[in-house]
């Protein structure tokens, strides 16, 4: 299991680390981060950092998560002394917790009409936008919630984070198309996360997944993602573990297609250029290679390896075994 | 290479102050004399065991190829380095920078990346579903 760790929480929160991590809510309620002294000495006995805010952030939300209100309430009242009511950070939180302790949908509309509210004072209030996103998705008001991030894009389109969000909420409506195109604005802005690599070829992928007929230049996009990733990150597993899936995919495509004789570039519209067998072969051998290596290493629990999902090195083996008896 | 990188700067700090020493000593003794070849030559070497130490007791070069470095904050991921905040959480090593766009967990994953979205709601839900259940591991 991750250790919990309030500072820098970890990438994944199953309910028993959000549990642990709301438990250590009292001991960090217990002393107050500030001092009580009159002013001037105040600043000479105060023994803030900014790790202490960090951290009650944190115990915020995840006090929140595990229904600890007033463990919540008592963060974000220590929070609103010290950094005022009116910092946006904390009006976000602010409506953070109204949303937790709302009952039923009629008070979340009611939340959602105060974020209205604020907007009309200051429209330039960006997190309480976000805000507003998530509110209506936790509605189920999907399309509302797609509208509201593209008038967002539309006022700040250099937002990665927020063009990240609409590609998965594209995504879960399986609108694949604009899910790619909002996975390459992200691009645009972080050329060189992986992550978002993988993303993009994920999606590349569902799309022809969810077609009839396999999708030739999908999965040559798709492919081209996913080397680019592990192009960025050596021991990117989810980018091997699709790696090897799409190469196995285009493997069988392209050796059917060349045992009937079809010609591969007869798309009119295609400018990625299909790979070769060989190639597609060969980083296939590469992917398994890397990925039979990670998963040993992390199973030998070998120091330095430690740092993979351990639900994600069961899914590559599972590739790996698969792969192994497809042979046989 | 601790304790290596520790003896040979210790010896060689013990061999400068003996030179300087001595040089001291000699030009307070016999001032219009060169300074002998022994002299020269201890403090060469001090300066050797010197530099040799420093770079063997060194912390550990972190990648400067890209996808190098990028590859070690996968496989090692965030561990602790005995640094501990006031409030007893420990400061952990270097994370992924692209955590933020949380795309890591896949399509409609699960990940507590973009922060500014974040589910209450939904998160709320799991961890109620999970305690009806029993609070299993």
């Amino acid at each position: 299991m991750t250790h919990a760790n309030l500072l820098s929480p970890p990438s994944q929160i199953p309910p028993p680390t959000a549990l642990a991590l709301s438990q250590k809510a009292p001991l960090i309620l217990s002393t107050s981060p500030t001092s009580s002294l009159p002013w001037p000495l105040s600043l000479l006995f105060s023994r803030e950092t900014p790790e202490s805010w960090t951290i009650h952030e944190n115990l915020f939300l995840s006090a929140l998560r595990t229904g600890d209100e007033a463990s919540a309430l008592t963060t974000l009242e220590r929070l609103e002394a010290r950094f005022g009511e009116h910092n946006e950070r904390i009006v976000t939180l602010r409506g953070i917790y109204n949303e937790a302790t709302a009952q039923g949908n009629a008070d979340l509309e009611k939340v959602f009409d105060g974020y209205e509210k604020i907007l009309r004072e200051d429209a330039t209030n960006m997190s309480i936008r976000k805000r507003r996103v998530a509110v209506l998705k936790a509605l189920g008001r999907t399309s509302d919630a797609v509208t509201a991030l593209t008038a967002l894009l539309t006022n700040s389109p250099t937002d990665a984070e927020a063009w990240a969000e609409a590609s998965e909420l594209y995504a879960s409506l399986a609108a694949w198309g604009q899910a790619i195109y909002c996975a390459e604005e992200v691009l645009l802005i972080t050329p060189n996360a992986w992550s978002a690599h993988a993303h993009i070829a994920t999606l590349h992928y569902l799309s022809s997944a969810t077609n009839n007929t396999p999708n030739l230049v999908s999965l040559a996009m798709s492919l081209k993602h996913f080397c680019r990733a592990v192009e960025l990150n050596d021991s990117y597993l989810r980018g091997y573990y699709g790696l090897k899936f799409v190469t196995s995919k285009l493997n069988a495509l392209l050796s059917e297609a060349s045992s009937t004789s079809l010609k591969r570039n007869t798309q009119d519209d295609d400018d990625v250029p299909v790979p070769s067998i060989e190639t597609v072969k060969k980083l296939e051998e590469l992917a398994t290679s890397k990925l039979a290596g990670i998963v040993r290493q992390f199973k030998s629990g070998k120091k330095g390896w430690m740092g993979y999902d351990e639900a994600e090195i069961i899914a590559a083996r599972e590739l790996l075994d698969r792969d192994a008896k497809a042979v046989r | 290479m601790a304790v290596f990188g520790t003896a040979l700067n210790g010896a060689g700090a013990v061999l400068l102050t003996h030179a300087v020493y001595s040089t001291h000593e000699h030009t307070a003794t016999f001032a219009s004399t060169p300074l002998p070849l022994d002299i020269s030559l201890e403090l060469l070497v001090s300066i050797l065991l010197l530099s040799l130490g420093i770079v063997v007791s060194f912390a550990p070069l972190k990648p400067i190829q890209y996808a190098q470095w990028a590859g070690q904050l996968s496989r090692e991921g965030r561990h602790g380095e005995g640094q501990y905040t006031r409030e007893g959480e420990e400061m952990l090593s270097e994370g992924d920078p692209y955590a933020f766009l949380g795309l890591d967990g896949g399509i409609g994953g699960k990940g507590e990346g973009r922060r500014g979205f974040w589910d209450v709601k939904g998160k709320r839900r799991e961890y109620e579903d999970w305690v009806r259940q029993g609070g299993k591991q």
